[in-house]
């Protein structure tokens, strides 16, 4: 009885210390439309190293989420195979580690 | 996880620190009556290692984040400038005040008086620059 709950309490300590990100939309390899805005949405669990999020669009930082969970208004973007990534970033903003990309198709 | 946070912890202290006398240390030039000693030297030396401390706890940032993380901190825009300001004000900051230290006892007194108010304005600017740089990245 105690080995379960020593387990189940690992087992559910272990995510909040690595933490996730999640985007819900755009889906990877979605197709969206050129001169929209695009809503990201997201959720995030920073873990115990992270403390904000970064947005980046092929590499190059678009914006700064201070809400672990929520919607992100992107620019409209060029048309193309673009890469949009969340990444949690520590209170000096160093990526660390935990992070999800996608692949959206600009049409 | 906690030698992490007290090595960026260690470097903010110094990085306060130093904040304090390159900015307290030209007012206190300024607007302090003056005092018996004379031409001020001593508080030049004070402020150009407190420029100095804020270079290496600056640098020590980024050197932490590699250290632990293999790349530096990512900022862009706003945050790049804000940096790119505090940089050359600590540069031009620990310039000057080495130059008093060097030459204060032969300068006229409006000359000196000139060189703390730039040192109080770069001091002033760095940490406005700074609140920019935490804010915008």
């Amino acid at each position: 009885m105690l080995q379960v709950l020593i387990t189940s309490l690992a087992l559910a300590a272990a995510p909040a210390a690595e933490g996730h990100v999640r985007i819900m939309a755009p889906a990877d390899g979605a197709r969206i439309e050129r001169q929209k805005p695009t809503a990201l949405v997201y959720e995030v669990n920073p873990g115990a190293r992270g403390e904000h999020v970064h947005v980046y669009v092929d590499g190059k930082e678009v914006g700064i989420l201070r809400q672990l969970k929520g919607r992100y208004t992107l620019k409209p973007l060029s048309p193309g195979q673009r890469t949009v990534c969340v990444k949690v970033v520590n209170r000096a903003h160093v990526p660390i580690g935990v992070e999800q990309c996608i692949k959206v198709t600009v049409e | 996880m906690a030698a992490e946070n007290l090595a960026y912890a260690l470097a903010q202290v110094l990085h306060n620190f130093g904040a304090v006398v390159v900015v307290g240390g030209a007012a206190f030039a300024l607007w302090a009556p003056a005092s018996p000693s004379g031409s001020g030297k001593q508080l030049a030396q004070l402020v150009g290692l407190g420029w100095a401390v804020q270079i290496a706890s600056g640098a020590g940032f980024g050197a932490i984040s590699y250290y632990y993380y293999g790349r530096f901190p990512e900022i862009h825009g706003v945050a790049v400038a804000a940096l790119a300001i505090k940089v050359a004000c600590a540069i031009a900051g620990l310039a000057l005040a080495l130059l008093l230290q060097w030459r204060v006892e032969g300068w006229p007194e409006a000359r000196r008086r000139h060189s703390w108010c730039a040192l109080a304005v770069l001091g002033a600017t760095a940490l406005s620059a700074a609140a920019f740089l935490r804010w915008f990245s």
